[in-house]
């Protein structure tokens, strides 16, 4: 049996009184592909950041390759944080710098990557994302689906384990979420693991390898996408299934 | 009375520092305060040099320098110590506190042995005893005989000054202003502003004798021989220092070296002075003037921004004990420094720092001009840095960046564009207030427009000419601050 990459035990996150998170343990294999579906508010979000504890869980754990993070120091925290790849829903490029030079940064501050070496891999990423001519543009001129994109080419240049995606096309226009889908599809097939939170039910179906719905700070449900979408097992999300699909 | 300002500032420093009065009689312990001068080899005389005869600026083979009948004075009296006298300028009601403080060794200054000042410094004998007149415009000639012809009218006087107190309490119906320096309150008569001006009679004499629009009439004010008597002050108990320059003062006096030599080597420079009074004669002092400012200001501008970011993240520490410990300073810091004027912080720094450390001048007033700005700074910076959205930090943390890097490479540079105009007015407003360091005698712009006005008798000119100065300097700063915002525009 393989190890898993990410193994969450009894995880819970309060803020104040509230608790969004309860109890929640699950796993996450190298390769996997895990699709984080569910109403809004139902902790989705929460739980995808503290996997990379940009939340700080209130109990539990996680395990990143063996290691407990909630354990760690700050300095080992920053070091699993790269082998970890972020996307947000709001993109949030570094308005100060150009395309290319957004994606250069951590590598050089982080790994000490020559700035011949940072400019060679992003390119040949931004080429992956089909977005080369755009190197020298800063981020403001670019549409939103291009800036996901550039997003997740920063997120790669790090060479990480596992890629996070944090409702990655819902602040897009509808004709731009395609685009980006695609590229994150490719990702899929080229073997990364990824974690992705989303509302993109077709996304699911086809590229998933297991679908968690998540509800009320629960993950109520984890099965295979076929099995969850024809056959939904809890009432939970029997009834959050029938109010998106007709 | 000067004292006023004096005992304020000597006050609060007691209360800060509480060493004031222990050095006092430290010193009046053990006396070697005269050992000390002839070991450095310098006596240091301070002066306010608008005020001639007694002492001025004047251009003296091409470069400004103090002269006069004081200047003469203390060079005797160094002389006879055997050491070399070196003349350092301040404002009037700066000049006791320097010399309570040891950044001067003597004060000669046209001062009065009044008794209030003798409590807290200690006179020398007698040097030169005058009297006191009133200048008036010439065109009033007749209207005004004396100090009694002021009814309902305004006569002005060096704020601090006997004449100040006397003509004061000595007249009736008369409105008395103070002002700060003799060539302002000349400016204030030609003006219409004040119907008279009461000051010492040499001074009188000399300010007539340069400008055919004045004329002087005799004061009757009545005042005691100590009212009109001029001394040389030392610091308090420094008793070897004043037996020494007694020699020499009653040397002074039995020569009469006053009346026969040093007033009428004033008076030549006072003649050499006025024949030349255009400003571009005075392109030189200006020029130095400007070069201090920019000085001021740019050293200021660097040290008070390095300052400002660490206090804006002292502000902005979150954690333990340590964290809000230094929150909590950092906060008080900030209140203190923009609850107290600027003025007052630079006269404490050079003043009450130079208690510890002998800061000169123009380091003091970097310092304290740094402390100020780092304040403000802090704040825009704070401001600047919550301005930046949440997002652009998670993204780097995300990334592996530490906070560190993600406040330098990110946070920081998002920041500074948001607040830049804010930044680029307060480096202007600091080109402008740096004008306050010349009460401690640094030669920015200012005070070598005094320098110039007292030299000249011109009162409008070098005003007029510093103005389009400070704008010029000004205009070009937001010029170029303009330039680097617009490079920082990505959108």
């Amino acid at each position: 049996m393989t190890k898993p990459i990410i193994e969450v035990k009894d995880l819970a996150k309060n803020f104040g009184d509230n608790q969004v998170l309860k109890n929640i343990s699950e796993q996450v294999n190298p390769g996997q592909v895990i699709v984080v579906i569910g109403p809004s508010g139902g902790g989705k979000s929460t739980f995808l950041r503290c996997l990379n504890l940009l939340e700080t869980p209130t109990s539990g754990e996680v395990d990143f390759d063996g290691q407990d993070l909630t354990t760690l120091d700050t300095k080992k925290v920053n070091t699993l944080r790269e082998q970890m790849g972020m996307v947000f829903q709001n993109f949030n490029l570094f308005p100060n710098m150009t395309v290319l030079e957004n994606i250069k940064l951590a590598p050089m501050k982080v790994k000490g990557v020559s700035d011949a070496d940072a400019t060679k891999r992003a390119h040949e990423l931004l080429q992956q994302v089909n977005l080369d001519d755009h190197a020298d543009a800063f981020p403001t001129s670019l549409s939103g689906g291009q800036a996901q994109r550039v997003a997740i080419a920063r997120a790669l240049a790090m060479d990480p384990k596992v890629m996070l995606f944090d409702e990655p096309t819902s602040a897009l226009d509808p004709e731009m979420v395609g685009e980006v889908l695609n590229v994150m599809q490719d990702l899929a097939q080229q073997g990364m693991t990824m974690v992705v939170v989303t509302h993109e039910m077709g996304f699911a179906k086809s590229v998933a390898d297991r679908v968690w719905f998540m509800a009320d700070g629960y993950i109520q449900e984890n099965n295979t996408p076929e099995e969850f979408f024809s056959n939904p097992q809890t009432e939970r999300a029997q009834d959050f299934l029938s109010k998106i699909l007709m | 009375m000067k004292n006023k300002l004096i005992m304020a500032i000597a006050l609060v420093m007691a209360l800060v520092a509480g060493w004031t009065t222990t050095t006092t009689t430290a010193q009046a312990a053990t006396d070697d305060s005269l050992a000390k001068v002839q070991k450095k080899g310098t006596l240091v005389m301070g002066t306010s040099p608008d005020y001639p005869p007694y002492e001025f600026q004047a251009t003296v083979h091409g470069k400004s320098q103090v002269v006069g009948m004081d200047v003469a004075v203390g060079k005797k009296i160094a002389k006879d110590m055997g050491v070399k006298l070196v003349v350092k300028s301040m404002s009037f009601d700066s000049l006791l506190v320097a010399l309570q403080t040891g950044k001067v060794d003597m004060v000669i200054s046209g001062m009065n042995p009044t008794p209030a000042r003798r409590k807290n410094v200690d006179f020398t004998h007698t040097y030169y005893q005058g009297g006191y007149s009133i200048v008036i415009n010439k065109n009033d000639k007749g209207i005004y005989k004396d100090k009694n012809s002021f009814v309902g009218k305004t006569i002005g006087a060096q704020t601090g000054s006997t004449m100040y107190n006397e003509s004061k309490k000595q007249t009736t119906g008369t409105t008395v202003k103070g002002m700060t320096s003799v060539s302002d309150l000349i400016l204030g008569l030609q003006s219409h502003k004040l119907q008279g001006v009461a000051m010492e009679k040499p001074s009188a004499q000399a300010y007539v004798a340069n400008n055919k629009e004045l004329a002087m009439i005799p004061s009757k004010f009545d005042l005691s021989a100590s009212d009109t008597s001029a001394s040389v002050a030392f610091a308090k108990g420094s008793t070897a220092l004043v037996t020494a320059a007694n020699k020499s003062v009653d040397q002074i006096r039995k020569q009469n070296l006053v009346n026969k030599d040093y007033l009428p080597a004033a008076g030549k420079y006072l003649k050499t002075n006025t024949v030349n009074t255009s400003m571009l004669h005075y392109w030189k002092a200006f020029l130095k003037g400007i070069e201090y400012t920019l000085i001021i200001t740019v050293c200021s501008v660097f040290f008070g921004f390095i300052l400002g970011v660490l206090l804006s993240l002292a502000r902005m520490a979150k954690g333990g004990v340590f964290a809000t410990a230094l929150r909590w300073l950092a906060t008080a810091y900030v209140e203190f420094i923009r609850g107290t004027p600027m003025m007052v912080q630079v006269m404490f720094v050079y003043f009450g720092l130079g208690l510890i450390v002998n800061l000169p001048a123009l380091t003091s007033g970097i310092i304290a001009i740094s402390l100020n700005s780092g304040a403000y700074i802090a704040e825009y910076i704070r401001g600047g840095i919550n301005s930046v959205d949440k997002g652009q930090t998670e993204a780097a943390r995300s990334l592996g960046m530490t906070s560190g890097y993600t406040l330098r490479y990110v946070v920081l540079p998002q920041a500074i564009k948001n607040i830049w105009p804010s930044l680029g007015n307060e480096f202007i407003t600091l080109i402008k207030d740096s004008s306050i360091v010349s009460i401690i005698g640094v030669s920015e712009l200012i005070f070598q427009s005094n320098i110039v006005r007292s030299d000249t008798y011109r009162g409008v000119a070098p005003i007029a000419v510093i103005m389009v100065l400070y704008f010029i300097m000004t205009f070009t700063a937001s010029r170029i601050l303009n330039h680097f915002e617009r490079k920082m525009q990505h959108d």
